[in-house]
C-alpha cells in the first residue's frame, strides 16, 4: 500500500481511542457535567481491558469489564460532585491522579514487578461483505475491527439522538438550563448520573481499545494525555458529534503522521515527532479561540432546594 | 469564629481523610496477605527510623514542595496550572546545561542554574498564560500538552543532544556544582532549605502584602475584581509565570541535588503529585509543604516496607491518590448548606442545654 493510504489507515485507527473518549465526555457536559478525569478513566479500562482479556482470552469480554470498571470509578466522580457538589474540575483532577493509581497497582500486583512482558491477541478485523471491495475507501472504512464500526454508529447515533429525539432534547436541557428543565419534569440527578455511566463507559471503552485493538499489550502511561486531547477534541468539536468526529480524525492524523515520520526519516530525533499531536491540540485550540459555545450550565452545581 | 471554624475544618478534613485512606490502605495490605501492623510499622521505620531515612524524606519531600507550591500559586489567583511537571522539567534542563555546557562549576554554577531553571520553568508558564488572556484557551489542557512536550524534550537532551556514552542519560552535574548536604550522613540539600524559605516567602506574600490580597481577590472573584480595577489579565499571566518559575527552580534543585542527570522517568508523576498536595492542603503553602512531607515520609517509607513485608511500594500510591479523593469530597461535604446547617441546629441545642 501507499504512503497515503497506510497513513489514513493509520488515521482511523488513532482516531478510535479519542473519539469513544471524547463521545464520553459529550454525553457529560451535556448533562453539566465537565469531567476532565477522563485520562484517568481511560487508564483503568485500559488496565482492566487488558487483564480480563489476557485472563480469559476474549477481547470483548476485557473491553465490557474495562467499561464497567471505569463506570465503578466515575461513581466516586459522580457522587462527588452531583452528591456533595465537589468542584467539577477538581474532583475530575483528583479522578486523574487515583485512577492511574489504581490500575498501575493492580498491574503490578497480578503481574508481580520485572515480570516479562505479558502480550494478548489483538481484536481481528471483520471485512463488511461487498462494502470491502469499493476501491480505497473499502479498505479504509469496511474492513477494519468491529469496534471502528461501532465508534462509526455512535457518532450517527449520537447526532440523531441529540438532534431529534425527545430523550436527547430532554438530556440536553440538563446541560443548558437544569432548573427548567425540572420544571418540565425531567429527573435532573437521574440524568446527570446516566451521563457520569455513559461517559464512564466510553472513556473505559476507549482506553480498552487501546490494549486490545492497538497495542497488545499494557504499558503504564499508555494513554499518553488522549484523555486531555479528547476534551480538546470536544471543544474543537464545538460540541456537536460531528464535529467531534473530525476533530478525533485531525488529531489521529497528526499522531498516524507522526508514527510514519519516525519510521521514514533518519537523523531527526523521533521524539520531535511526536511532539506532533500535542503541539496540533495546543495549535487547534489557540486558532478557534474560547468562545464558550459549550452547555450553559456546564459544571455548575445542582440543588434541588435551591430557589 | 466563622473564619476559625472554617480553618478548623480545613485541618480536621484532610486529617480525617489520611486516617481513612490509612485504613483502607490497611485492608489492601491484609488482602495481600501482609500484617498491615508490621507493614505500617515498618513504613514508619523507613521513613523516621534513622537520621538516613529522615534524610532520604526530607530529600524526597524537597521536589514535591516545589510542584505544590506551582500548583498551589496559580489557583491561589484562579488558574488551574497542571503544567508543573513540564515547568519542572525544564527548569531541570536548564540547569543541567549550564553545569555540563558553560564550563562554570562551584557556587556559581549553582546559582546560575537555579536562575535560568527559574527562567526556563517561567517560560514554560508564560505560554498558556499568554493563550488563556489572550485566546481564552483553556489553560489545563494546554499547560498539559506542555509537560508532554517538554518530556518529550528531554528525552531529545539525554538520547541525543547530551547524551554520555551508550546508556540514553546525560552526564552527571560535576561534584563541585552538587548542592551541598546540610548535614553529613543525611541525603537532604541545602535544596530542602530553599524550597521551605520559598514557601514561607509566598505565604507572606500572598496573606501580608497588597500584591497577594488582590491576586486571591482575582483568584475568588474576577468579575468583581476587574470592576475594582484590578488588571486581572495581567494577574493571571503574572501568576502563571511565577507559578512556572517556582517548579521551574524545584527542577534545578533536584537535578542538582538529588538526581545529577537527566534520564528516562525524570520527575514523572511530580507535576500530579504537586496538584494534590496544593488540594490537600487546602492551597495555603505552610500546609502544602506539610502535606509534601508526610507524602515523602510514605513513599520513602514504602520501600522499606516492601523489603520487610512484601507489600508493593504502589501501596503508598493509592494512599495518596485516596486522600486526594476523601479530601475533595469531604471539603465539599462540608460546604454543603445541609451541612452547616446540622452544625447551626447542633450548637443551638448545646446552647438549649447549656
Amino acid at each position: 500500500m501507499s504512503f497515503v493510504a497506510n497513513l489514513l489507515l493509520a488515521t482511523v485507527r488513532m482516531a478510535i481511542p479519542l473519539l469513544f473518549i471524547a463521545m464520553g465526555e459529550l454525553y457529560s457536559e451535556r448533562a453539566g457535567m465537565v469531567n476532565i478525569g477522563l485520562e484517568g478513566l481511560a487508564a483503568i479500562g485500559s488496565l482492566v481491558g487488558f487483564l480480563v482479556s489476557f485472563v480469559t482470552g476474549n477481547n470483548w469480554i476485557g473491553i465490557l469489564c474495562g467499561a464497567l470498571a471505569a463506570i465503578a470509578v466515575n461513581m466516586i466522580y459522580a457522587f462527588a460532585t452531583i452528591q456533595l457538589c465537589a468542584n467539577h474540575t477538581v474532583y475530575g483532577m483528583a479522578m486523574n491522579i487515583f485512577a492511574p493509581a489504581l490500575a498501575s497497582f493492580i498491574y503490578r500486583v497480578y503481574f508481580g514487578k520485572g515480570s516479562d512482558l505479558s502480550q494478548i491477541q489483538l481484536m481481528k478485523g471483520i471485512a463488511i461483505p461487498g462494502l470491502k471491495d469499493i476501491p480505497f475507501l473499502g479498505d479504509l472504512l469496511f474492513n477494519q475491527t468491529p469496534m471502528v464500526y461501532i465508534a462509526f454508529l455512535l457518532v450517527i447515533f449520537t447526532v440523531i439522538f441529540f438532534k431529534s429525539t425527545r430523550a436527547g432534547l430532554n438530556y440536553k436541557a440538563v446541560g443548558e438550563n437544569p432548573k427548567a428543565a425540572a420544571t418540565l419534569g425531567i429527573d435532573v440527578i437521574k440524568t446527570k448520573y446516566l451521563a457520569c455511566v455513559i461517559c464512564g463507559a466510553l472513556a473505559g471503552i476507549g482506553g480498552a481499545y487501546l490494549t486490545t485493538c492497538y497495542s497488545n499489550t499494557y504499558t503504564e502511561g499508555n494513554i499518553a494525555g488522549r484523555g486531555f486531547i479528547a476534551l480538546a477534541a470536544v471543544i474543537f468539536g464545538r460540541w456537536s458529534g460531528g464535529g467531534i468526529l473530525i476533530a478525533c480524525l485531525f488529531f489521529g492524523f497528526c499522531d498516524a503522521l507522526q508514527i510514519r515520520l519516525q519510521v521514514a526519516s533518519i537523523g531527526i530525533p523521533y521524539q520531535f515527532f511526536q511532539m506532533i499531536p500535542y503541539l496540533a491540540t495546543v495549535l487547534a485550540l489557540s486558532i478557534i479561540g474560547g468562545r464558550k459555545l459549550g452547555p450553559k450550565a456546564s459544571g455548575k452545581p445542582y440543588r434541588k432546594e435551591e430557589r | 469564629m466563622g473564619k476559625l471554624r472554617k480553618s478548623l475544618t480545613g485541618v480536621v478534613v484532610p486529617l480525617l481523610s489520611i486516617l481513612l485512606a490509612i485504613l483502607i490502605g490497611a485492608i489492601i495490605m491484609l488482602c495481600l496477605g501482609a500484617n498491615p501492623a508490621v507493614a505500617l510499622k515498618n513504613l514508619v521505620i523507613g521513613a523516621f527510623g534513622s537520621k538516613p531515612n529522615i534524610g532520604t524524606t526530607l530529600t524526597k519531600s524537597t521536589p514535591l514542595i516545589f510542584t505544590g507550591l506551582c500548583a498551589c500559586f496559580a489557583y491561589k489567583c484562579g488558574v488551574f496550572n497542571l503544567g508543573g511537571e513540564g515547568q519542572f522539567i525544564v527548569g531541570s534542563i536548564a540547569a543541567c546545561y549550564v553545569t555540563l555546557t558553560t564550563g562554570i562549576t562551584g557556587f556559581p554554577a549553582m546559582l546560575l542554574a537555579m536562575i535560568a531553571g527559574a527562567v526556563a520553568g517561567g517560560i514554560w508558564g508564560f505560554i498558556p498564560g499568554i493563550l488563556k488572556i489572550t485566546r481564552g484557551q483553556n489553560e489545563m489542557i494546554i499547560s498539559i500538552m506542555f509537560n508532554y512536550i517538554a518530556t518529550l524534550l528531554m528525552g531529545v537532551i539525554y538520547t541525543n543532544w547530551l547524551r554520555d556514552g551508550s546508556v540514553p542519560q546525560t552526564a552527571a552535574v560535576p561534584k563541585e556544582s552538587m548542592l551541598p548536604r546540610i548535614v553529613t550522613g543525611m541525603r537532604m540539600t541545602w535544596g530542602f532549605v530553599i524550597a521551605i524559605v520559598l514557601g514561607i516567602l509566598i505565604y507572606y506574600f500572598l496573606y501580608r502584602t497588597s500584591a497577594g490580597f488582590r491576586l486571591r481577590a482575582v483568584g475568588l472573584n474576577p468579575t468583581a475584581s476587574r470592576f475594582n480595577g484590578f488588571p486581572v489579565k495581567r494577574f493571571i499571566l503574572i501568576s502563571f509565570i511565577v507559578s512556572g518559575a517556582i517548579a521551574g527552580l524545584g527542577g534545578s534543585v533536584e537535578l542538582l541535588g538529588t538526581q545529577y542527570r537527566l534520564i528516562n522517568g525524570y520527575a514523572s508523576g511530580y507535576g500530579f503529585d504537586g496538584v494534590a498536595m496544593a488540594l490537600i492542603g487546602q492551597l495555603n503553602p505552610i500546609a502544602t509543604i506539610v502535606v509534601a512531607l508526610f507524602f515523602a515520609a510514605l513513599r520513602a517509607g514504602a520501600t522499606t516496607m516492601q523489603a520487610a513485608t512484601g507489600v508493593p511500594t504502589s501501596v503508598s500510591d493509592i494512599i495518596q491518590a485516596l486522600v486526594i479523593v476523601f479530601t475533595v469530597a469531604g471539603m465539599a461535604l462540608t460546604q454543603l448548606p445541609e451541612f452547616t446547617a446540622f452544625l447551626q441546629k447542633h450548637r443551638r441545642e448545646e446552647a438549649k442545654k447549656a
